[in-house]
């Protein structure tokens, strides 16, 4: 009796969500959209089923969002949506290892009246480990589809914020229809990097440094005061409740790693100093210059995601009367360029696995970042190795994803030929079983869309009310090195050097693009972002590190003279 | 039984990976300067003198030293050869200089920020520097702590220019710069009496600080809620208990007095007054106190505090018997504080060897290392400096100059391009002259904040 009580009772929780999925494939769908089937077989196909490894006209079955057989003696469905794989090449899906893919920037939080800048609330102190990255998540980001685009298919996404903005989460590449369907995997790190607030503490790595030791220490204290108090309250003060050193226990158990965004040597040399001190499990993103700590890295365990932030190589002055000392300090550019260019074979040489970061980078760069790697002794493999099987080990998802392997996910991508090579175009992209299917243009290598190049190419002149006035300059977009690329000037002789734009995104007449510059020893980032309208821009222009938005507006048009 | 070994095999590997990382040593050089004239500082000046450096410390002082195996020998007949320079008082080097966001921050350090790979460093050792005292800035009362660094230039690593066993320093400031970053904040200290209020305010909580967890710890096995911890009181009951040196940017000699007061009524003895343009109206009372001073030669002029100032101080400080320093505060000036070091000959009659103090044992003594630097003494640190002429004089040129027996600059190899890391993709135009001097002052960062509200309250 008490058995089938039991029994009904687990069937009546479980009954609505039975009816709920039924639901889903039952209800009708007027705009014709919904697949006719979620069984693909991608036949006579070249497979590169891991880094290293290849079948020869194999056939993959991806039945549900799983991968059901992969091989060449392959029994295809009858209800199988066939892909004549002929002349494609079918690779894992690739795993973006750190990045703000999928997560809205929040707007700029207005400066508290009457701030205590020594103490200021949390939230404009950039102090929100509690916060999940799926508080920023939103379906629409165009980002989510320009990566989908060249090939990724997991993105392990980092909110945006300050110095410790929030837990990170992996998530699926798809169009999802709410933000739940997106997330594969949540809390995997608390993220933490050296941005300070804006005119309050912590206002730098000096404050951020001393902050960390603090809040690390007294999450330690807060956790056993907490375990005491809950095993036997009686005659103990209560333990303040506080919800960033409740964030850090997972933390201090050493279940959730750190990932610290540090991009240069000396910001990977504070992070592992920290974790030195403080023994939590320690991940680097966004690493550019790794060369100098590959030893360090490797004896602290610190699982690293180098940024695939990668140098243009850099052009030599042709002028035939150039100096012996512009000669000399050419020559020593290229030899760093160098330097950061082998630091990728060189971390493997050490057998550092690594995964890939594309924070703030320009999608459409990246695979050409790849090609640009094979002249430095990091072959096809390897790039596959750190967009797949390495970081899937490192962000624990090795189980799931990583690898085409019957039981996996069905995470997948298709491309017109070997994919590391500039001939080649992504043809489709599997995420989590679903098929987005790309448009390819004969004769045409460049991703670059028709609305792109009509209403975007060429050059533009725009205007900056900043607080010492207005300040105007070009924006020059061009397709011609076969990526979208854009470069900002300034009129003013005295302004800014011309200024390349990174992470520059162009959808549905909404463009966004961050660049860089040095304000006098302060790197600052501009993020600006607005809509287009015909030959006019209307956005804004946002410092975060000055806590700052102000208008920009452009109009698209010939250069005055 | 199996696991057991293998832990502890793990445990000894993870010890000896420690200790490996303690031990990142800098190289240490073996070195005989022969037949100079050695101006030893502590022990007079040696004509046709030979110095023997053996694994970064100075092994034998004297005539015809015997040469042993590979050891690289340099003849520097008609050379001056000086302990080398010690700046107390320098912003090179660091990646931020004041978190000034804060009028108390005594848990954020210097340490933190170091950057190895700042050009400045190579220009400091071209003049003879050889150790600095990296200061945070004097935006605060209580600033950050300093670090004690050797000029090992040519590591990415910061820790490489650790000057290993200096004692742990702090800065505070009086004054305009505090008193006014709290005005445009509108918090405390907006005057000067608001700054006494303010360091006495903060030794006063550090006390209870102490005295909260002196009663936790005190009886262990009772079941007790932790108090909270606070790096920036640990540190106030550092400064209090003696372990960390006070260095005090001032200028006014009523806040030097002020000072003295407070420090004596928390049982603090040691202190530095950085700057101290009016020290030399209360030379008696700091000597009384015990108190050191370091002090610009002749830099003045870019403020109201700043107004009773005197090219004298130097010599005046010196013969009241208070220890004084030369310092540069800039990135310009560290690369001739021998010329610093002479003015007081021109303005107060010091003698030479009173003179190459202010830049050498006296510095050393306010930084707590006259053990290891300042003076050419026989079992202390191989930094040294070799002159062409007199330090003094001012054809002087630099020649060399060594850090633990090390050569890091030689005049006759010196490259043009001393950078140790290039941003690939940085332009290359005409070369022009760049001063770094605004960037190596105390209010750098200050100014930025200063941007930010100009920017906000326009709003």
């Amino acid at each position: 009796m008490k058995l089938l009580r039991k029994f009904t009772f687990r069937l009546f929780v479980l009954l609505p969500f039975l009816m709920a999925s039924t639901l889903v494939i039952a209800q009708s769908d007027p705009t014709g959209k919904s697949p006719v089937t979620r069984t693909y077989a991608i036949t006579k196909a070249t497979i590169i089923p891991s880094p290293g490894a290849k079948i020869d006209s194999g056939t993959v079955i991806i039945s549900d969002g799983v991968i059901t057989a992969i091989g060449t003696n392959v029994t295809i469905p009858s209800h199988a949506e066939v892909i004549d794989g002929t002349d494609l090449w079918v690779y894992p899906g690739f795993i973006d290892a750190m990045s703000n893919t999928g997560a809205n920037r929040p707007e700029p939080m207005e400066r508290p009246d009457n701030l205590f800048t020594p103490d200021p609330p949390n939230d404009y102190a950039g102090v929100t480990p509690h916060i999940s990255v799926i508080e920023q998540l939103d379906i629409t980001e165009s980002s989510i589809s320009s990566m989908r685009k060249i090939g990724f298919t997991v993105s392990h996404t980092i909110p945006h914020g300050r110095m410790l903005p929030g837990k990170s989460s992996l998530i699926l590449l798809s169009d999802a229809e709410h933000v739940d369907h997106l997330i594969l995997k949540k809390d995997v790190s608390t993220v933490s990097q050296f941005v300070g607030a804006p005119g309050a503490y912590p206002g730098n790595t000096l404050g951020i440094m001393a902050k960390w030791r603090n809040i690390y220490r007294n999450a330690e204290l807060s956790k056993r005061n907490t375990e005491l108090y809950a095993s036997n309250p009686t005659g103990l003060a209560r333990p303040m409740n506080d919800r960033v050193s409740e964030a850090f226990y997972p933390v201090v158990e050493k279940s959730q790693p750190i990932l610290f965004n540090a991009s240069s040597l000396l910001e990977a040399r504070r992070a592992i100093q920290l974790q030195k001190e403080m023994g939590f499990n320690l991940m680097i993103g966004n690493l550019e210059q790794s060369w100098e700590i590959i030893d360090e890295l490797d004896n602290n365990n610190v699982s690293v995601f180098l940024s695939l932030d990668i140098p243009e190589k850099p052009e030599e002055n042709d002028d035939e009367d150039k100096s012996e000392e512009v000669a000399n300090l050419e020559a020593r550019r290229l030899e760093f360029y160098n330097r950061h260019m082998e630091q990728f074979a060189a971390l493997k040489a050490a057998g550092i696995k690594f995964g890939f970061s594309t924070h703030g980078v320009t999608s459409s760069k990246i695979k050409k970042n790849f090609i640009a790697l094979q002249e430095f002794g990091f072959d096809s493999t390897d790039a596959l190795a750190a967009l797949t099987t390495h970081p899937a080990q490192l962000l624990g998802i090795d189980a799931i994803t990583g690898t085409l392997e019957t039981g996996k996910m069905g995470n997948a991508l298709v491309s017109t030929g070997p994919y590391f090579s500039s001939d080649s175009d992504v043809k489709m992209v599997f995420v989590n079983g679903d098929k987005y299917d790309f448009e390819i243009k004969e004769n045409s290598s460049t991703p670059v869309s028709d609305e792109v190049a009509s209403v975007l190419i060429g050059t533009w002149n725009y205007s900056l009310t900043t607080p010492e006035g207005e300040q105007t300059g070009k924006w020059i977009f061009s397709t011609e090195t076969g990526a979208l690329t854009g470069v900002f000037t300034s009129n003013d002789p005295s302004g800014l050097a011309d200024t390349d734009m990174e992470n520059l995104n162009f959808a549905n007449n909404s463009l966004s693009y961050e660049f860089a510059f040095d304000a006098g020893g302060q790197m600052l980032t501009v993020f600006v972002s607005g809509d287009i309208d015909g030959d006019t821009f209307v956005g804004t222009a946002t410092i975060d590190a000055f806590n700052m938005s102000i208008p920009i507006t452009a109009t698209k048009g010939e250069p005055e003279q | 039984m199996k696991t057991l070994r293998l832990t502890s095999i793990f445990t000894i590997l993870m010890l000896l990976f420690s200790i490996n990382d303690a031990k990142a040593q800098a190289p240490k050089g073996d070195v005989l300067i022969q037949n100079a004239t050695v101006l030893t500082i502590t022990n007079g000046t040696l004509e046709n003198t030979d110095i023997l450096i053996e694994d970064g410390k100075i092994k034998n002082i004297g005539k015809d030293l015997r040469q042993p195996n590979n050891v690289t020998v340099i003849d520097a007949e008609g050379m001056f050869v000086m302990p080398g320079i010690i700046d107390a008082h320098s912003h090179i080097a660091g990646t931020s200089i004041n978190e000034g966001t804060s009028q108390v921050t005594a848990e954020v350090s210097m340490e933190d920020v170091v950057n190895p790979m700042d050009v400045s460093i190579y220009r400091a050792l071209a003049g003879g520097v050889t150790s600095i005292h990296l200061m945070h800035g004097s935006a605060n009362v209580i600033g950050g702590q300093n670090e004690t660094m050797k000029l090992r230039y040519g590591t990415t690593n910061p820790d490489d220019l650790r000057f290993e066993g200096a004692p742990r320093t702090i800065k505070f400031a009086l004054g305009e710069n505090p008193t006014r970053g709290g005005r445009q904040r509108g918090i405390q200290p907006q005057t000067r009496m608001g700054v006494e209020a303010m360091i006495r305010n903060s030794f006063n909580d550090a006390i209870k600080y102490r005295e909260a967890w002196a009663d936790y710890n005190s009886n262990r096995s009772n079941r007790k809620i932790a108090p909270e911890f606070d790096l920036r009181m640990e540190t106030l009951v550092d400064i209090l208990e003696g372990e960390i040196l006070v260095h005090c940017h001032s200028y006014r000699a009523d806040e030097i007095y002020m000072l003295m007061r407070v420090f004596s009524d928390f049982g603090i003895d040691k202190l530095t007054f950085q700057h101290a343009n009016e020290a030399y109206k209360v030379a008696p009372e700091l000597a009384a106190f015990g108190a050191s001073a370091s002090i610009f030669s002749d830099w003045w002029a870019y403020k109201l505090e700043v107004y009773y100032s005197t090219a004298y101080n130097a010599a005046i400080l010196t013969r009241n018997g208070v220890n004084t320093s030369i310092n540069s505060d800039s990135g310009e000036l560290i690369r001739h504080l021998f010329h610093e070091a002479a003015k007081s000959q021109k303005y107060g009659g010091l003698s030479d060897n009173e003179a190459l103090a202010l830049i050498t044992i006296n510095p050393a003594m306010q930084l707590g290392i006259d053990n290891c630097v300042g003076s050419i003494e026989v079992g202390k640190d191989g930094d040294i400096a070799i002159f062409d002429k007199h330090p003094l004089s001012t054809y002087a040129i630099p020649q060399m100059t060594f850090v633990d027996g090390v050569k890091y600059f030689d005049i006759n190899t010196d490259e043009a391009d001393q950078r140790i890391m290039i941003d690939p993709e940085s332009t290359i135009e005409d070369v022009v002259i760049f001063s770094r001097e605004d960037f190596d002052m105390c209010m750098h960062e200050e100014s930025l904040v200063n941007f930010y509200e100009l920017v906000n309250e326009e709003k």
